[in-house]
């Protein structure tokens, strides 16, 4: 990215000042996370959704395009990894570690318990089965996933834990047993490419591997 | 002998100039191009000469002029003086180029966003959208739009963010 005012370069994944005036700058990272919209819109609150622009929507990328993109050819590879370079993982980068879940992993997982550089952490799916989030676990609590398949909700319970035998819901909060209203503290994540997480993540271990 | 090295070595001179003018567009463009693996220190090459690019372009191009007007009638000879004027108008263009980003004409801005309650945006459930929220709001950025655009300047919560794809 390039700023009008400077003509400073930032990087993407990092909001890193790279080159220009501001070089060495760093942007605050605003908390996000990638949702399906139907999963999204059942949050309280007010919703605003961008607007296509009237003149590019028809240039916009078709529905499938994460299709065809997953065939277009990479200028980087990272042989040996067990992964291909269009895979498409969860990046976590947190605790002082970096790591990688395959998509396909968490999927067929449905909910993840790790460690992160000692520090416990939870991967989960959520009631659409697209979206995915990361969550700091407490300690000493082992998390199970609802295999009852929950209403396409964000607040719909999606997995429990062993020790208050409460269940929780999608934005790691307990929605009941003896710890409901607590809330999980969120682990920033990013979907990208594997080639893309590891060029940038040259340290990346990789979940499972 | 003397004043035909003397001639040669202004022309190169010219020419000389008329390279540094040209590198000063060309280098980045060829680096930075799509689809094409960039080492670090190239790209922060790259990335220094698009900032000092203008600056090198009009300093070579200017001397590149004023050498070439000081060494006209010097410069006998249809040949000599194609060369030389064929490496101002190189300087001159790539003086203006150097100030241009072209592969930035490949991706169209969103420009100042504008946006629709979540009700009225025309998406399917299983379109996925990057999503902020903060003060009890909360905003979505169709990813189909992002990877059109990619960038996406905007104010959320009377905070300027950029969301980026």
């Amino acid at each position: 990215m390039r700023d009008d005012q400077t003509g400073t370069f930032w990087q993407q994944i990092s909001g890193r000042a790279i080159s220009g005036p501001l070089a060495g700058s760093q942007l605050e990272f605003v908390s996000s996370d990638e949702l399906s919209f139907g999963l999204w819109r059942t949050q309280s609150g007010a919703k605003t959704v961008l607007k296509p622009v009237a003149k590019y929507v028809r240039d916009y990328e078709a529905k499938d395009w994460d299709v065809r993109m997953a065939k277009v050819k990479t200028v980087l590879d990272f042989p040996n990894t067990g992964l291909r370079s269009r895979d498409l993982v969860l990046g976590v980068d947190a605790f002082g570690a970096s790591r990688a879940y395959p998509v396909n992993r968490i999927r067929a997982a449905k909910l993840i318990e790790d460690r992160l550089n000692g520090t416990p952490v939870l991967v989960i799916v959520g009631p659409d089965q697209k979206s995915f989030r990361v969550f700091q676990a407490r300690t000493g609590s082992e998390y199970f996933s609802l295999t009852q398949a929950p209403r396409n909700q964000i607040g719909a319970p999606v997995f429990m834990d062993s020790t208050s035998g409460g269940t929780w819901n999608f934005d790691g909060c307990a929605v009941s047993g003896s710890l409901r209203g607590t809330c999980l503290k969120s682990v920033p994540a990013i979907n990208d490419y594997w080639f893309d997480w590891r060029n940038y993540h040259p340290q990346t271990t990789i979940f499972n591997r | 002998m003397a004043k035909l090295s003397a001639r040669f070595i202004i022309l190169l001179a010219i020419v000389l100039l008329a390279l540094t003018a040209a590198a000063c567009f060309a280098y980045p463009i060829y680096v930075i191009r799509p689809f094409r693996r960039q080492g670090a220190t190239e790209l922060a090459l790259a990335l220094g000469m698009i900032q000092i690019g203008p600056w090198l372009s009009t300093l070579s191009a200017a001397v590149c002029v004023i050498l070439t007007a000081l060494a006209w009638r010097h410069l006998r000879g249809r040949l000599l003086r194609a060369v030389a004027l064929a490496s101002v108008l190189v300087a001159a263009a790539c003086c203006y180029l150097s100030r241009v980003n072209i592969y930035e004409f490949l991706f169209h801005p969103a420009g100042r966003p504008q946006f629709e309650c979540a009700d009225q945006a025309k998406l399917n459930a299983d379109d996925m959208v990057i999503a902020v929220r903060a003060n009890g709001s909360a905003r979505a950025y169709p990813i189909r739009e992002m990877a059109y655009h990619h960038v996406v300047n905007d104010t959320f919560a009377n905070e300027p963010i950029v969301a980026t794809y």
